[in-house]
């Protein structure tokens, strides 16, 4: 049997992890294969990925995944800084972020804001379950009102939405998605992969050991029923000429993204337009009075600069400067000192 | 009545926001052009406009930095303040008052100089009369002690750089109010000045200043921060000098800054930074050192390099936010929680900013971990006099493999396993594709994968100890003043070095004579316990309530020395003053019967 390699001739093997120690039948362990299948098929070098997480049952993944890829398993509600800090100094790499709900929308909030707000290159998964695992299943921050965990009384606060928030924040790719939503979230995730700037993806992720009771809005069987899909997805890869793909029957968007690749939108109801945020939001809005999730491509703007773009970086990777090109010279110190001496 | 020449200080009481600083560091360089030893000290308070703020100005001949005991010409331009500083003067000084404020100088034992210096200032510019008036004490000052007009005018202009209009507005100003001295005022005091041969390589440079062109020369690639009092300046230095000194020949930027939402998200991008193989720091003070505790932790247990500088003030809490303290002594040497062992730098001098600000990226990436600056308000945010920064030496990197060929030379390698017998180990960066690991706070084991086993957790905090004691011998060592009597010994460290000389001419006038060693780094170096050996009482004297050093020193010297070493530390906020000090010292030894 010949076994099956990728555009730059890498099996699969190259982009799996560790075995995983989450609970079987984990949300987040689907998620896990969706990135080792979208890195792969995206054909993108295991080591010009950095894997970076925070603390909670999903930052536990990225040792389930691309085990040929540096990592950093940060701290709670940290991830964002670390990675802030370790792509200004290696701009060209790829960063791919796991992060939870409480992570991100409790600890981590003032973090995910300001990811956002900066731009920052990476691809930002949210795996959203609206418990916390690790420390055996307290509410989090994203859990709907009225929605239940086993043997708990219904939450009673306001929801933080991620997506609406990573909207207002003017995040340039905002999607969401589900564990077991297998083709969306991996043509979504390889089109976050081939975006530039914060691509965000809120994933709901169930939890099966606190909260998988058909109560909670997050539970499998919930969200199955509950699922509006804004669209059908197909990523088509840069390396795979748009004519060679066959057309879609009926109405469809085509999406440039910044490597080349494209992510084709087939309408399944009303046309969602992804350059509006307001459409967005009132999308989001009408799916939480109606009790449901929307998942999809919400929100895409290729616009603004990344932060490195912004902070006019030397086209070197500041990891990868030389002593020479970090330290100014001794002639620059003595024109230095003559001027604090005149 | 004899004159007394180059040894006086100038207190000058204004409000805040009223551009009295302006005024005041025309007067201090014109005082350094003329060659003479000069310190000036700010005491300021946190806020934009109106409150309290004094200038010490001390000329010295013998050299002497510290704060003078006592105000020998004090200048009241601040009503709140007036009656005050007016009742703390001692008889036979000098009072320069703005008779515009219409408070009375009710005291006879002192010699007054009334001039109506918002009058003055009105005739110039009736609208920035309030900011002229300042400019005007320093003309009246020059008037009456003797400071050359030539050297006046420059210290104006290199205040003023390149602002033609406010150059000349002040010069006329100066100008005015040296008329007026002349022509109203009887010079009835001793003090003048008189000018010195100055030596041309010295400079007046702040010591957030020096840090900062410390950190660009040791080839910093990131500098996070967030804005708190008083290390704000040190990043703006840095900021202010990348065009300068780090844009490459394309326009491109070497050195990323980014102003942090927050302590936490600085010093994460602070290990970030250093994960990745960037060399990265962030300034900070105090409270931002308890934010930053977690990542602290992280650095030193997950074997990350970074750089934070603490310029301290005083706490606990906000604290008197623009005061000086030596108060983090402990929160850096144990920062983080379990076990911890910090490595932190202290400079005594500008230039020690400097060197330690490139050192301190060579310590980091040796020994993998967070590595400390301690200065604080006054080392850091006043003007001292320096005589030259030295050229880095070469960059040391630590040991990290860039290539296969590296990597392959070392037998069964592990991203934790300590193949040199020196607690340190080989890393490889993200995007080499070498040895991937994650890199986590968590337990792991020599080959950076997860383990809760305890026999591996033992191993590895006991080798991240021998890793950090290992700093001992090669961090700066102590640098010691000995005396041959060895009876007493004073161990101190940071900025208390410019205050040192003069408690110890104060001893020394008493009879005591006091060796010295001046501790420049933590952990401590093994010639501090020597130095302890060599004496018979120790004082370990600090800026701070508690004696942190004296505590560090107690749980780390032998228990048979612990006995000979006392603590004294005193901190009111204010840069340490002699007298205070070697008087505390000298009551501590009669304590202890020394």
């Amino acid at each position: 049997m010949t076994i099956k390699l990728n555009i730059i001739e890498l099996p699969k093997s190259d982009y799996q992890g560790g075995p995983s120690s989450l609970c079987p039948g984990c949300g987040h362990d689907q998620i896990s294969s969706v990135i080792i299948n979208a890195a792969w098929e995206n054909g993108i070098e295991p080591e010009n990925i950095a894997k970076m997480s925070g603390i909670g049952c999903s930052s536990k993944t990225p040792a389930y995944f691309l085990g040929k890829s540096h990592g950093f398993n940060t701290l709670h509600g940290r991830m964002p800084s670390v990675t802030t800090g370790a792509n200004v100094t290696n701009k060209d790499m790829q960063f791919i972020a796991v992060s939870g709900d409480g992570d991100t929308a409790s600890i981590g909030i003032g973090q995910f804001v300001h990811a956002i707000r900066r731009n920052l290159n990476m691809v930002y998964i949210i795996e959203n379950n609206g418990v916390y695992g690790l420390t055996k299943g307290q509410y989090s921050a994203t859990v709907e009102v009225g929605s239940a965990k086993r043997k708990a009384e219904p939450n009673e606060q306001v929801p933080i939405d991620l997506c609406a928030m990573a909207i207002n924040l003017g995040c340039t790719f905002v999607a969401r998605s589900f564990s077991g939503a297998k083709k969306q979230l991996t043509a979504l995730i390889r089109a976050a992969m081939s975006h530039r700037g914060t691509a965000v993806i809120d994933v709901i992720s169930p939890c099966v050991t606190f909260a998988n009771n058909d109560e909670f809005f997050r539970s499998y069987g919930y969200v199955k029923d509950n699922d509006m899909e804004l669209h059908a997805y197909d990523y088509i890869p840069h390396f795979t000429p748009l004519g060679e793909v066959e057309i879609p029957e009926g109405e469809f968007q085509d999406i440039a993204l910044f490597n080349g690749s494209t992510l084709r939108l087939e309408t399944i109801e009303s046309g969602h337009d992804t350059s509006d945020a307001v459409a967005a939001l009132s999308q989001i809005h009408k799916a939480e009075q109606e009790k449901r999730h929307v998942t999809g491509l919400l929100y895409y703007n290729p616009g603004p600069k990344t932060l490195d773009e912004w902070l006019e970086l030397s086209e070197t990777p500041l990891a990868n400067l030389s002593e020479e090109q970090m330290r100014p010279s001794e002639t620059d110190l003595a024109t230095l000192l003559a001027e604090f001496r005149e | 009545m004899e004159k007394v020449v180059n040894d006086f200080t100038f207190n000058i009481a204004t409000a805040n926001g009223t551009g009295s600083q302006s005024a005041n560091l025309i007067l201090l360089h014109s005082m350094f052009e003329m060659g003479l030893p000069v310190s000036g000290k700010n005491l300021f308070p946190s806020n934009i406009s109106g409150l309290p703020t004094w200038y010490i100005v001390r000329v010295s001949e013998a050299g002497y930095q510290a704060p003078g005991d006592r105000t020998h010409i004090q200048v009241l331009m601040n009503k709140a303040t007036w009656a005050k500083d007016l009742a703390a003067l001692e008889p036979g000084s000098v009072v320069i008052y703005n008779t515009n404020v219409k408070l009375p100088v009710e005291r006879d034992d002192i010699i007054a100089y009334p001039v109506p210096m918002t009058k003055i200032a009105r005739s110039l510019h009736p609208k920035l009369a309030r900011m002229i008036a300042n400019i005007i004490y320093v003309g009246v000052i020059a008037e009456l002690v003797g400071i050359d007009q030539a050297v006046l005018e420059k210290a104006v202009a290199k205040q003023f750089k390149g602002k033609q209009s406010a150059i000349e507005m002040n010069i006329t100003a100066v100008n005015l109010a040296r008329e007026y001295v002349a022509e109203n005022i009887e010079k009835s005091d001793p003090f003048c000045l008189e000018a010195r041969e100055k030596d041309p390589n010295t400079f007046l440079v702040e010591g957030n200043e020096a840090t900062a062109l410390g950190s660009i020369f040791g080839g910093v690639t990131m500098l996070s921060w967030y804005p708190i009092t008083p290390s704000s300046s040190l990043a703006e230095e840095i900021i202010d000098y990348i065009p300068q000194l780090r844009t490459d020949s394309e326009g491109g930027v070497t050195c990323a800054v980014i102003q942090a939402e927050d302590e936490l998200a600085a010093a994460g991008m602070v290990v970030g930074a250093g994960w990745a193989g960037g060399r990265s720091m962030t300034c900070t003070s105090g409270p931002g050192i308890s934010l930053m505790s977690e990542f602290i932790g992280l650095s030193y247990f997950a074997e990350v390099p970074g750089v934070i500088w603490d310029i301290n003030r005083v706490g606990p809490s906000t604290g008197l936010p623009t005061r000086t303290q030596q108060g983090d002594v402990n929160l850096l040497y144990e920062a983080g929680h379990g076990d911890t062992k910090h490595i932190v730098l202290f400079p005594g001098t500008v230039e020690e900013c400097f060197e330690f600000g490139w050192r301190a990226f060579d310590y980091a990436e040796r020994y993998q971990t967070m590595v400390f600056g301690f200065s604080d308000l006054d080392l850091g945010m006043n003007f001292w006099v320096c005589d030259g920064f030295d050229y880095p030496d070469r960059m040391d990197r630590g040991k990290v493999l860039h290539t296969q060929e590296e990597l392959d030379a070392i037998e069964n390698y592990g991203r934790y396993r300590d193949v040199d017998g020196d607690g340190i180990c080989y890393r490889t960066l993200p995007g080499s594709g070498l040895e991937p690991i994650l890199t986590r706070g968590t337990g792991r084991d020599e080959d950076g994968v997860y383990s809760e086993d305890p026999a591996i957790y033992v191993a590895t905090m006991e080798r991240l100890k021998n890793k950090i004691d290992g700093s001992r011998t090669a961090l700066p060592q102590p640098l010691l003043r000995e005396e041959e009597e060895q009876e007493v010994g004073i161990i101190y460290f940071g900025s208390m070095e410019n205050t040192i000389q003069e408690i110890d001419d104060q001893l020394e006038s008493t009879g005591r004579k006091v060796s010295q060693c001046r501790v420049r780094a933590l952990p401590l170096s093994p010639m501090v316990e020597e130095f302890v050996q060599n004496h018979e009482t120790i004082i370990v004297l600090e800026v701070n309530r508690d004696g942190q050093m004296y505590g560090i020193l107690r749980k780390e010297l032998p228990i048979e020395l612990v006995p000979r070493v006392h603590s004294v530390a005193f901190s009111d906020g204010i840069p340490p003053r002699a007298r205070v000090y070697s008087d505390m010292i000298l009551e501590k030894l009669e304590e202890v019967g020394a």
